[in-house]
């Protein structure tokens, strides 16, 4: 549990102890005031025990309590009063049975709480798991996805240094654009990577805010278009007016993300269709494109950074490697899903974010103020 | 253009510093570099510059300290340049006096149109023309009439107020936080829902397509853009 240092525990257990007999003792003796009852007495400190066995460490206090309950009950409330006699018929039973229920149930109590803590620790060890495999496959998908635009690069500025005298004005700009291609896919990867370290490392939960859907989609799709202009996007959000909660710069990362892929991906250049709705619970973003559809087998792991089919040349660098895990990172972090199916012309990546609690529901109507 | 516009540029790397440097000076600005907060402050001082390029992040000092200071003794146009995923910097920036923000990498043509903006604003000052014309988006600020394509827009009070402040400053980004005040009072309310809803029913009057918008554009994180006149 804590780091208390034993002495520190030790004085917690006592106080805690004499408390709970304290109190015992304060309720009992009014009760025997009262009514002369000395059953009531024996449950009061039973009680007292039971409690101090549960609020405390380790099996001691339990049984010190009991001991004391037992010298207590002797001592205060059976005749003679104030002073030990352990020679009355049927007494000694009497005290023997407490001490041993006591015993019991703080070895029970003690016995439960180690095993909580055991569990716990289990807990613990499986959520670092878990994020430790998060971390590998994302270090994988990187590594991978950053390698080989590097690699086209320093590949076509090299030859472009070494063979200035031989390239014709052609091919110059054939490299020089390649340069430019993989220069800017690499800056996504990073903007992509930048955005994850605003996943909370503790939580891995993400600050949100109310953001109103129609602000947040359009202003992905205008930062899209800002990228690929020759891509067609046809929006579609809902008529009324809805605030989600969501960190609204890494929404907009996802989306773009899921609207890159439909563009590099579908191997088709119809409009891809990007659509928002909301239920009574989610918001849901449909992003779909109308090409050639995922292979089937991979679409259980899309979102595991580890998306090369074997057939696949490993040089195809705008793999959806980092991107779609990155996607999945963040949507988990806002406690929504996201997955990815066929329909009967393509590919659809629909993920959902929970409404929370709706503030501003359907306010369209114009006041005046 | 008869004389050659200034700009100071305090920028600590190298390679983004002389690029810059080169675009502007291909624009015949006159294009005078700063490395650190200190040096640039500085120059501003001695140079009186037409426009400010300011990296945030500087080695020696913060980028925000530095449009204070600009801030207590000119209107310089300040232009900040920023990595996109600090958006609560751009928006420190901006209500410390900024005029607008670039977000790295930039192309070109946006570097010099945000540039040429900055300039023009600083430029009209108070007496600022009565009409602002975008696209089919016509406001007549004296009538306080909004037509597009020649049809009349009914907006209430405060969405007039919004537009009008928008389209006063075209082009450039107006923060949540600036906006609330100028319409609700400088004790307005932590929260800016309100805002956010006056924008959608302004949104829904104004644009053909809500979910395309062509004239007021959302900054994430920051704030509105109106589009520029045209």
């Amino acid at each position: 549990m804590s780091s208390d240092t034993p002495g520190k525990l030790f004085f917690k257990n006592a106080v805690i102890t004499a408390l709970f007999l304290l109190l015992a003792t304060a309720v009992a003796y009014l009760f025997f005031r009262i009514s002369n009852n000395t059953t009531n007495v024996v449950i009061l400190y039973l009680l007292a025990t039971v409690l101090t066995a549960k609020e405390t460490d380790g099996y001691l206090p339990g049984i010190a309590a009991s001991v004391v309950s037992v010298l207590l009950i002797n001592l205060v409330f059976t005749y003679p009063y104030m002073s030990l006699n352990f020679t009355l018929d049927g007494y000694p039973f009497t005290f023997l049975g407490m001490l041993v229920i006591s015993a019991i149930t703080s070895t029970l109590t003690a016995h439960l709480k180690e095993q909580n803590k055991i569990l716990q620790k289990r807990d613990k060890l499986l959520m670092e798991a878990e994020k430790e495999k998060m971390r590998a496959n994302l270090l994988r998908a990187v590594s991978h996805d950053l390698r080989t635009p590097l690699t086209s690069i320093i590949g076509a500025s090299s030859s472009y240094l070494e063979n200035t005298g031989s390239l014709n004005e052609a091919d110059k700009r054939r490299l020089i654009q390649a340069i430019d291609d993989d220069a800017n896919w690499l800056l996504h990867m990073v903007e992509n990577l930048l955005s994850v370290t605003r996943i909370s490392d503790q939580t891995a939960g993400v600050k949100t805010t109310l953001e109103p859907l129609e602000e947040v989609v359009p202003a992905a799709v205008s930062r899209f278009h800002k990228r690929l202009p020759q891509a067609q996007v046809q929006v579609q959000i809902p008529d009324e007016f809805v605030m989600v909660p969501m960190d609204a710069t890494l929404i907009e990362q996802v989306l773009i993300n899921l609207l890159e892929n439909a563009v590099y991906h579908s191997g088709s250049s119809q409009p891809i269709e990007l659509q928002a709705e909301v239920t009574e619970t989610d918001a849901v973003f449909h992003v779909r494109d109308f090409g050639t559809g995922i292979d089937p087998q991979r679409l259980g792991g899309l979102f595991d950074g580890d998306t090369y089919s074997p057939g696949e040349s490993s040089d195809s660098h705008k793999g959806m490697g980092i991107g779609l895990s990155i996607c999945k990172t963040i949507i988990t972090a806002h406690h929504g899903t996201i997955w990815a199916q066929n329909h009967s012309d393509g590919a659809e990546f629909i993920f959902t974010l929970p409404l929370g609690e709706q503030i501003y529901e359907s306010e369209t109507d114009s006041h005046s103020y | 253009m008869n004389r050659k516009l200034t700009a100071i540029l305090i920028e600590d790397e190298v390679n983004i510093s002389s690029l810059i440097a080169t675009i502007l000076t291909g624009e015949s600005y006159k294009v005078l570099t700063a490395h650190t907060g200190k040096e640039g402050l500085s120059l501003i001082t001695s140079q009186c510059p037409d426009i400010i390029l300011l990296d945030l992040g500087l080695p020696d000092m913060d980028g925000l300290q530095i449009i204070r200071k600009v801030r207590e003794f000119s209107r310089i146009p300040i232009l900040v340049i920023s990595a996109r995923t600090q958006e609560e910097e751009k928006v420190q920036a901006l209500d410390c006096g900024a005029d607008d923000y670039i977000t790295k990498p930039f192309g070109t043509s946006e570097l010099l149109a945000r540039i040429r903006t900055a300039l023009r604003h600083s430029q009209r000052s108070s007496a600022s023309e009565s009409v602002y014309r975008c696209g089919q988006l016509t406001i007549d600020f004296e009538k306080r009439l909004i037509t597009r394509g020649g049809e009349e827009i009914h907006l209430t009070q405060i969405e007039y107020k919004l537009v009008s402040l928008l389209a006063r400053q075209a082009g450039k980004v107006l923060t949540y936080d600036y906006l609330m005040r100028q319409i609700w009072g400088p004790y307005s309310d932590d929260n800016n829902q309100i805002l956010r809803v006056n924008m959608a029913h302004i949104r829904r009057k104004l644009e053909k397509n809500p979910a395309e918008p062509e004239y007021i554009f959302t900054e994430i994180g920051v704030g509105y853009r109106m589009k520029e006149e045209t």
